[in-house]
């Protein structure tokens, strides 16, 4: 069975629930990274980055704020270590004491989403992936696709809506059409895979526990 | 012999049933199992399992390199307070092997 995976350099073990996604900002904005404080006296500032490469946020040209008021050239000047290896420092242009490093903290640093460079056949980035529409290959809608996960065991779509999600694997014959430009993929559901929970066989547990003369 | 290898792996009986029945089937099913606790043989491999977290069941299709741990390893039971990456990309991989 053909399957899309995802190249994940950190972060690989995401669990399902409400989980801050790395959306596409208003505008064609892509989130890379969030300014944690300052660092030193010369302006420099602590990032923690979004990129599978902490390091590639200065790659993609100037970051701009989330309203896309502002924009700075960013170069990293070094990496945190051991738990901060997420973290990097960096220099925004326009930044050159400590005072006005201080004053960005919290401000998320975004790229245009046709900064990044174009994917290969069958690549997709996370960014476009999430927001798409989706709907069964006999019609009805799903929702739409709210996060991308990897257990280990390849990708997996979190598809849903107020209502609750569905996860599906991300294989070419579980969704065999996903259309960028349409905004949309169509999911084929394989068998058990988008039936309730209730709907699956009882848990043998209980069965064992009746075996062994434990609780009816 | 370590008493772990003179053992051999565990794996639940319903669940091999199942998956020897669905192989035997040729059909592309999710096999949903509460056995997180059963090691992936490699007559699992190719099947999709929908390994349940305590909460839903999250497909787990079985490759290779997954012979020997456990179903649940791949269904984490925790929510992930995190970021995803902005440049995160995704690529065709090589086709596995059918059940």
């Amino acid at each position: 069975m053909p399957a899309y995976t995802i190249a994940m350099a950190r972060n690989d073990f995401r669990s399902t629930g409400p989980v801050p996604r790395s959306t596409p900002a208003p505008g064609g904005l892509v989130c890379v990274g969030r300014i944690l404080g300052a660092r030193g006296v010369r302006g420099e500032v602590r990032v923690r980055s979004h990129t599978a490469d902490p390091r590639a946020i200065g790659r993609y040209g100037p970051v701009y704020t989330s309203d896309g008021g502002r924009s700075f050239r960013l170069t990293v000047t070094g990496q945190g270590t051991g738990a901060g290896a997420g973290t990097v420092f960096a220099r925004l242009t326009g930044v050159a004491d400590r005072d006005a490093a201080e004053a960005l903290k919290g401000t998320e640093l975004h790229v245009p989403r046709n900064a990044l460079p174009a994917t290969g056949a069958e690549e997709f980035y996370h960014a476009d992936l999430v927001g798409l529409a989706a709907a069964r290959s006999d019609g009805p809608a799903l929702g739409r696709v709210i996060a991308v996960h990897n257990f280990g065991a390849g990708d997996v779509l979190e598809i849903g809506d107020d209502a609750g999600s569905v996860l599906v694997p991300f294989t070419s014959a579980a969704v065999p059409d996903v259309d960028l430009a349409a905004r949309r993929l169509v999911v084929a559901p394989l068998p058990g895979l988008l039936d309730a929970a209730e709907a699956a066989p009882a848990a043998p547990r209980h069965r064992r526990r009746q075996r062994r003369g434990g609780r009816q | 012999m370590a008493r772990s290898v003179w053992k051999g792996p565990f794996v639940d009986g319903y669940l091999l049933r199942k998956a020897a029945k669905t192989r035997a089937s040729g059909r592309n099913e999710v096999i949903k199992t509460w056995s997180r606790r059963s090691t992936i043989l490699p007559q699992f491999v190719g099947l999709t399992f929908g390994v349940h977290n305590g909460h839903k069941f999250v497909p787990v299709l079985v490759t290779e390199n997954m012979v020997g741990h456990k179903l649940g390893e791949f269904s984490p039971t925790r929510t992930f307070h995190g970021h995803t990456a902005g440049d995160k990309r995704a690529k065709r991989a090589p086709a596995a092997p059918a059940p």
